[in-house]
């Protein structure tokens, strides 16, 4: 634990002492540490603990010229970069006044919602992990790869995919794409049975997850919540839908939500989003071949490309909540201030210390998880 | 005037001769009274001008050298032989040319030309006396002596062209 | 809402029924590497044919991961953009993002699909790698990530300038470019990726990334204050210069070049023109030197070598035996290239800074160059290459038969010189377009319709002719007859009727020297009232004198100077195109590097003698 988060207790009671979770910790991707102070198995207090994995991307990209930091973005969000990609392009493009073309912003939404899927699975095994089922998150981490591999396909990265690009995207699909998308949609669907028996018809992990980690939606409205811990208190609010970007007005989906507040309302709604990601996929597949035309905007030399004095905020929905870029120019060719609004910082710092407080150790872990925070985007 | 294979005096000479090394001496003698000719002219023209006709002189030495070496040869003619096989054609870019009289100052252009015409009117002797000679190593001799010339003739008009036709910048 | 319905079916018993995995073969994946996409970015692969050493890789990498190292062995050709330097990649720094494969102007470099790389501690440098294409291994791995149209980000047209259409143009003197307008600047100026090869290129070293990127800033004054740090023929030089700069341009390599050119035309237009003497005189050493230098010839080697010269303090006197200054700018080029008031605007600008210049003053006969020698510090002759010289076939002495150079002089004077209904120039350069063109003009403006047509030995590629001009000239209607070499001048009657030609077959030999040779059977005869002789051109160097012409050293024809610009006599300098052939921006360069070694000469001579 860094010096300044840590204030030793002088004399504690013999029944009190102090737990640290993490750095490195399977309830939450990547380097994030939680101390709290149990009396006995109860929680008495917490205190959140990041900065380990803070590389200072808004400082570095207000060096660096507008098209070099579409290297940097997804590198904020590691489990679920494409969204990173694509609001940093959308803020660049307002600022430019850049029309994307039809067919870059269906290639878009293709990425959003394979990368969402990713994402979820990704926290699923986590999630199981928590309270000690480890198949699935074996099953998740794999089967996340196969979407994976689709990325490696199209962009040429696998996690760092780099592909969005202000203007539209980096490349055409591949021949025969969209059918290896479809192939690995049909793939996921039917393992969806074997989750469910696994995970979240488990009365082990239904039980665990019950009750545990509850907030209300009074509460998630003053923290900041969004996303799937906000949609878990009944609240169906959706960047997608509310306030829709490229092409998700011409789409068809729900956006689900769960009453309870509690860890297990959230995995739920996780659970139905990645059904719904499925179906926008299957719209995506069936209409994109009939979408012609170009994949990126022009776009001036990269080198001598100064964007209007001006700011903007645009925001995206997340696999995590919602996400947003502010982005300042002054004029020149690089940001002046670039922000990056992401959810994982109120879920785990101010979010995650309420919801622990009170809860008993072996819930800690698994309210960390249903929050589904982000290291790497809490740091930047 | 010298006596050189441009003269009608000069081809008389040379008909009389019936072996290849007398051809080859008086062959070469005209080359040295054509070195003999830039060498005396060089100091004549402007300084700017001279090294052409020194090129020139300096040309002609090293024609007077070949013909020299391979008079001293005992395989002369096979080497004459192999040396006719790709004889040098003529490119008549310089034959629509005055052929000037170099007069007190001649210029680089004048020069040039003159030496053009020199090389030309060696070459058309040189072909006549092939042509009329019955085949025979003397008659390849002097196909061999006309493809010297032509080849002379040659480079003198890539020079030519070089100074006159492209920009020049003298 | 959730599609679940985990309270009714939910039982401690379903996750038994993933026991059902255990019956089914396990999944093992091999130990050698997965073959990697089709888009993979692994390691660079560098096509070092195509590479120029351009460096844009460099200035594009988001990690400063990539150098660009010297390679001794590798062939730099300035002129040709190409730079013996190659990028080497960090892999500590690298992130495989690929924006050096988009941006690459050539298409050089691409990402492989070979992704492992790993060694002990003591080979760490091996991730510094200079990539070929070969990989960094060696392997045979293919291409992954490779330019497509798709993600260049290289802009390779450029903005359209507005010229004057042909109907527009033929009866007039017009200056046919229009100049760009200030957006138009702006994004021409954008394309530009900074290589610098266009600086390497240009004989003066012009700082053309430096006001290309202060256009596209929109600081033009700054960029007019570049351009006048290596050239005071700006306004000429952003009109009618050579552009060897976009010869080089790496944009040209699969695009068009930037037009450097007339982005430089745009920034002088832009500035007033009290303001640009302000900019020009930046620099200026306020104290006179006391010594003085005469400069013969009012052209761009001496008129920059005057300029310099001013600058440093010197008391310049130019004598100039024509009545304007300008040299062959002006009294060569015509005006609907190269309009006068822009020369009188730069040679304005020169003058401003304390240059005298004394028009229709000939050495030789107003004033010799012996009393310059004894009445200045320092002789510079800067004659240019004002005479023209002829074919010399049979009919060539006829008084219809003129030289080029002569009459573009004349037709700049506003002379009478007997336009004809028809005319046949001989020569391939910009001379023979020029006057071709300004005949062209001269009919319609006489006679209502044109008859010009150009015959040259080479064959139309190998021109020596701007190929702009070449189009320009077609445009005008003007007829251009290549590969035809000049047999006779037609003269019936004592009238000239016109030129007999022979077709050009031959051509290039292993040297590259050109080497004519005539096809008797394919004869021509181009009827003309005038025939015009457009060939090379040589200096007037009469005014030196016998004595002096054969004190000084010589080389092939041209008068001998040391990299300095000096003769062999040490009070006497040469420059431009009597020196280097015809060039306006070699011109140029050789007036500031004669007038720095005047300079350091005048100094020494101070520093002895104070």
């Amino acid at each position: 634990m860094r010096p300044e988060n840590y204030q030793a207790v002088s004399h504690p009671p013999s029944h009190e002492y102090e737990v640290f979770f993490g750095p490195n910790h399977p309830g939450i991707e990547g380097n994030y540490a939680l101390k709290v102070r149990l009396h006995g198995d109860e929680v008495t207090a917490a205190r959140a603990d990041g900065g380990y994995l803070h590389r200072g991307f808004e400082k570095l990209m207000e060096g660096r010229l507008w098209i070099q930091n579409i290297a940097l973005v997804p590198r904020i969000c590691v489990p679920d970069p494409v969204p990173m990609e694509v609001c940093y392009s959308l803020a660049i493009e307002a600022l430019g006044g850049l029309e994307v073309p039809e067919r870059a912003q269906w290639i878009r939404v293709m990425q959003l919602e394979l990368s969402r899927i990713a994402a979820h699975l990704f926290t699923f095994g986590g999630n199981a992990a928590t309270t000690g089922m480890y198949t699935p998150m074996f099953w998740g981490i794999a089967d996340r790869d196969l979407i994976l591999d689709l990325f490696e396909e199209l962009s040429g990265g696998r996690v760092y995919h780099i592909y969005n690009i202000p203007g539209g995207v980096r490349r055409d699909l591949p021949e025969g794409y969209l059918k290896r998308v479809s192939d690995t949609l049909d793939y996921i669907e039917s393992r969806l049975p074997d989750y469910d028996n696994l995970m979240f018809t488990n009365q082990v992990f239904v039980r665990r997850a019950t009750g545990v980690g509850i907030m209300t939606q009074e509460q998630a409205l003053d923290w900041g919540v969004t996303g799937p811990n906000l949609r878990a208190t009944g609240l169906p609010f959706d960047v997608r839908r509310d306030d829709p970007y490229l092409i998700y007005d011409q789409l068809e989906f729900d956006v689900p939500v769960e009453e309870a507040g509690d860890a297990w309302a959230r995995t739920l709604v996780r659970r139905a989003e990645l059904k719904q990601s499925l179906r926008i996929l299957r719209q995506v597949v069936a209409r994109l071949p009939e979408i012609d035309g170009p994949i990126r905007a022009p776009i001036p030399n990269p080198l001598a490309w100064n964007l209007p004095l001006g700011d903007v905020y645009t925001r995206v929905e997340s696999s995590k909540g919602e996400l947003a870029y502010y982005v300042v120019s002054n004029g020149g060719d690089k940001p002046w201030r670039v922000h990056v609004r992401g959810p994982s910082a109120m879920h785990a710092v101010q979010v995650l210390e309420h919801l622990v407080t009170g809860a008993r150790i072996e819930d800690v872990a698994q309210i960390m998880f249903s929050l589904d925070a982000c290291p790497p985007e809490v740091d930047r | 005037m010298t006596q050189h294979e441009g003269t009608v005096h000069g081809i008389a000479r040379l008909r009389d001769k019936t072996t290849l090394r007398e051809i080859l001496e008086v062959a070469t003698s005209f080359e040295a009274s054509a070195r003999d000719f830039y060498t005396d002219l060089a100091p004549k023209v402007s300084k700017r001008i001279r090294y052409l006709v020194e090129e020139l002189a300096a040309e002609e030495q090293r024609h007077f050298d070949l013909f020299n070496d391979l008079a001293q040869r005992t395989d002369l003619h096979e080497q004459i032989q192999q040396e006719i096989d790709t004889p040098a054609s003529d490119s008549q870019f310089s034959d629509c040319l005055h052929l000037p009289h170099l007069g007190e100052a001649p210029d680089d252009q004048e020069v040039l030309q003159y030496a053009m015409g020199r090389e030309h009117t060696a070459m058309v002797h040189y072909g006549e006396l092939a042509e009329t000679t019955p085949p025979g190593p003397i008659c390849d001799l002097f196909h061999y002596l006309a493809s010297e010339e032509t080849k002379h003739k040659l480079e003198l008009e890539k020079l030519y062209y070089q100074l006159v036709h492209r920009g020049g910048g003298v | 809402m959730s599609d679940i319905d985990y309270k009714q079916r939910g039982s401690l018993l379903n996750p038994l029924r993933s026991l059902g995995f255990f019956g089914r073969p396990p999944v093992t994946q091999p130990l050698e590497p997965r073959p990697a996409s089709i888009n993979y970015r692994g390691f660079h692969l560098n096509d070092w044919e195509k590479c120029v050493g351009c460096g844009t890789c460099q200035k594009v990498c988001d990690n400063a991961a990539i150098s660009m190292v010297h390679i001794p062995d590798l062939p730099a050709d300035p002129a040709k953009g190409v730079r013996p330097e190659r990028p080497a990649i960090d892999y500590g720094r690298c992130c495989w993002c690929g924006l050096c494969v988009d941006i690459c102007p050539t298409g050089a470099l691409a990402l492989s699909r070979e992704y492992v790389h790993t060694c002990v501690d003591a080979d760490l440098s091996s991730y510094f790698i200079l990539p070929d294409s070969h990989g960094i291994h060696g392997q045979p791995y293919e291409k992954g990530w490779a330019k497509t149209a798709d993600a260049d980000l290289i802009s390779l047209l450029r903005e359209p300038m507005p010229e004057l259409e042909p109907e527009q143009r033929i009866e007039n003197f017009d200056e046919i470019v229009g100049g760009y307008d200030p957006q138009q600047a702006l994004l021409e100026a954008s394309r530009c990726v900074q290589c610098g090869m266009c600086h390497d290129a240009c004989p003066t070293h012009m700082h053309a990334p430096q006001y290309i990127r202060a256009i596209w800033e929109g600081k033009l004054e700054e960029a007019v204050g570049w351009i006048y740090q290596t050239n005071p023929f700006a306004h000429i030089c952003g009109r009618v210069c050579t552009r060897r700069c976009e010869t080089a341009c790496s944009i040209g390599h699969r695009g068009e070049p930037i037009a450097i050119r007339w982005l430089k035309r745009y920034a002088m237009d832009a500035i007033p023109h009290e303001r640009v003497k302000q900019i020009a005189a930046a620099g200026r050493c306020e104290t006179p030197s006391g010594q003085r230098v005469a400069i013969v010839g009012a052209g761009p080697a001496g008129l920059t070598c005057a300029f310099d010269l001013a600058k440093q303090g010197h008391a310049v006197t130019v004598f100039e035996a024509l009545s304007q200054p300008g040299g062959m700018t002006r009294w060569g080029i015509p005006e609907y290239r190269l309009p006068y008031d822009r020369i009188d605007r730069d040679i304005d600008v020169i003058q401003s800074l304390g240059v005298e210049i004394r028009c229709n003053t000939r050495i030789g006969s107003d004033i010799t160059l012996e009393e310059l020698h004894q009445q200045y510090d320092a002789v510079l002759i800067a004659l240019g290459l004002q005479m023209g010289r002829g074919t010399r076939i049979p009919g060539s002495d006829h008084p219809q038969v003129r030289r080029a150079v002569d009459l573009l002089r004349q037709a700049t004077a506003g002379e009478e010189f007997g336009t004809p209904q028809s005319a046949v120039v001989i020569g391939g350069g910009n001379v023979a377009m020029d006057i071709a063109r300004t005949l062209a003009r001269l009919q319609r403006q006489r006679f209502g319709t044109a008859q010009v047509t150009i015959t040259a030995l080479e064959e139309l590629s190998h021109f020596l002719a701007d190929p702009v001009e070449i189009k320009e000239a077609h445009e005008e209607g003007i007829t251009i007859l290549p590969a035809r070499g000049p047999r006779e001048v037609v003269v019936e009657d004592g009238n000239l009727v016109g030129l007999a030609t022979w077709r050009v077959t031959s051509i290039f030999d292993e040297q590259g020297r050109f080497s004519p040779t005539y096809d008797q059977e394919d004869a021509q005869i181009h009827t003309a009232e005038m025939v015009v002789e457009a060939i090379g051109q040589m200096s007037d160097t009469g005014l030196l004198g016998d004595e002096l012409t054969e004190r000084l050293a010589w080389n092939r024809g041209r008068l001998q100077v040391d990299s300095d610009g000096r003769t062999s006599e040490a009070w006497l300098w040469a420059a431009g195109d009597m020196v280097r052939g015809p060039d306006v921006v070699s011109a140029v360069a050789d007036g500031h590097r004669v007038a720095a070694s005047i300079h350091a000469a005048l100094s020494a001579a101070k520093e002895q003698n104070p």
